[in-house]
């Protein structure tokens, strides 16, 4: 008995072919060719359902950066000793700029409201999946090129809170902006030529007292600075 | 870059940006698919957290051969959000609801039905052009072949040949990358 030609299976498929009675008598006796024809019956009740599939929206932003959160940590440790040298000079610096500029927060607010007020950047930061959920904060980036942060419920930690920029597109990419003292608000010079574009993942970490410059890995708030 | 194979071992050698990619390219398919199994948006979106950092995670387990990326991304949330849906009802120690869940009702597709669709516009869309069109046409405005030619000026034996292809490479991707492959282990062809 000869089967049926597999390209008339699926034009008798489409069931827009008028069977001959050869073919009807054939596929009522042969299971193979039944088979195949319900094969293919399949795939042409899965394409018609295809129409609603062909558009679905793009998947959202804030799904990208939960999981660029999930998986920063391990790449940070891979690449935490190889760290040069200049960077722990660069967090050196911007400690002791947050003592300068800490003196002056309460002058600049008060007497330069006008320029305190023109935000060109803000972030709102969310607490990480270990991290309670009631923690969080937001940031803003001023016209001076300075950035005010504001956080709250932050976990205790027997070392300091250290706020970071990191490039989301290449997660061992960052820069150390400074630490946070116990006030729940600080602000804090951002280097001068720093590319917000590429540095827009503001991170806080909890950073033990070890010595070490580099990011612990253990990140505890994230956003993304947005103009 | 346009392979899955490239993209794999872009992702094997630990590049972020490769799972950006495949973001962009399969987020919203697996999204589609935790929000058709869980029923709602924010169960659907930590599933597909879940799923990518998964991937991430267990990148060297990803086999090109063995099916496109997207049947293995798939197949990572669809057990993530049958997990969810059995935690859940762990939690709340009432398995008969889960099985109520596992099981939809009528009317509900099951997870399978929800992967083998997607994985079934996915080819569509990669389709070269002339075929998907003609194959859209039968599929979506149920035309006839003759209707098909008259509608494209294509020869109605041109038409045919499209279809033909067409079918054979949406059977070939759904054996490959359907919900069943991985349980199917004989023969090319599946049950349905």
């Amino acid at each position: 008995m000869r089967h049926l030609d597999p390209d008339r299976l699926v034009l008798l498929a489409l069931s827009d072919e008028p069977r001959d009675p050869g073919e009807s008598e054939h596929l009522a006796g042969c299971a193979d060719c039944r088979h195949e024809l319900d094969a293919f019956r399949g795939v042409a009740g899965l394409g018609s359902e295809a129409q609603d599939l062909r558009d679905l929206p793009p998947p959202p932003e804030h799904v990208w950066r939960a999981i660029e959160a999930g998986i920063v940590s391990p790449v940070r440790a891979r690449t935490r000793r190889r760290r040069p040298r200049w960077v722990t000079t660069a967090v050196i610096a911007a400690a002791a700029a947050v003592v300068a500029v800490a003196g002056t927060v309460v002058v600049e607010r008060v007497v330069d409201r006008s320029a305190a007020e023109q935000v060109t950047a803000r972030a709102t930061l969310k607490p990480l999946a270990t991290v309670p959920a009631d923690a969080g904060g937001s940031v803003r980036v001023l016209a001076d090129g300075k950035m005010s942060i504001d956080v709250r419920n932050l976990p205790l930690t027997t070392g300091f809170h250290e706020v970071w920029l990191i490039d989301p597109d290449d997660l061992s990419r960052m820069v150390a902006l400074g630490s946070l003292t116990d006030r729940p608000d600080a602000v804090l010079p951002v280097p001068p030529g720093t590319d917000l574009n590429r540095y827009r993942l503001v991170d806080i970490s909890d950073e033990p007292h070890d010595g070490d410059a580099a990011h612990s890995g253990r990140s505890l708030l994230r956003g993304t600075l947005t103009s | 870059m346009n392979s899955d194979d490239e993209l794999a071992e872009r992702l094997r050698d630990g590049d972020e940006k490769a799972l950006r990619t495949a973001y962009e390219r399969h987020g919203a398919a697996v999204l589609y698919l935790a929000q058709r199994l869980l029923g709602n948006r924010a169960d659907a979106e930590d599933v597909t957290q879940v799923t990518f950092v998964a991937a991430w995670t267990g990148r060297d387990g990803f086999d090109p051969q063995r099916g496109t990326m997207l049947g293995w991304l798939l197949g990572i949330a669809r057990r993530k959000a049958v997990d969810r849906l059995r935690s859940a009802a762990r939690d709340t120690r009432v398995t008969e609801s889960v099985r109520a869940q596992l099981a939809p009702p009528d009317g509900l597709e099951t997870p399978e039905r929800v992967v083998d669709r997607l994985v079934v516009a996915d080819e569509l869309g990669r389709l070269p052009e002339e075929q998907r069109r003609t194959l859209e046409l039968a599929f979506f405005d149920d035309l006839t072949h003759h209707q098909i030619a008259t509608v494209t000026g294509l020869p109605l034996g041109t038409v045919k040949s499209h279809i033909r292809r067409g079918m054979a490479n949406l059977r070939r991707r759904w054996e490959v990358d359907g919900a069943a492959s991985g349980s199917r282990s004989a023969g090319p062809t599946r049950a349905l």
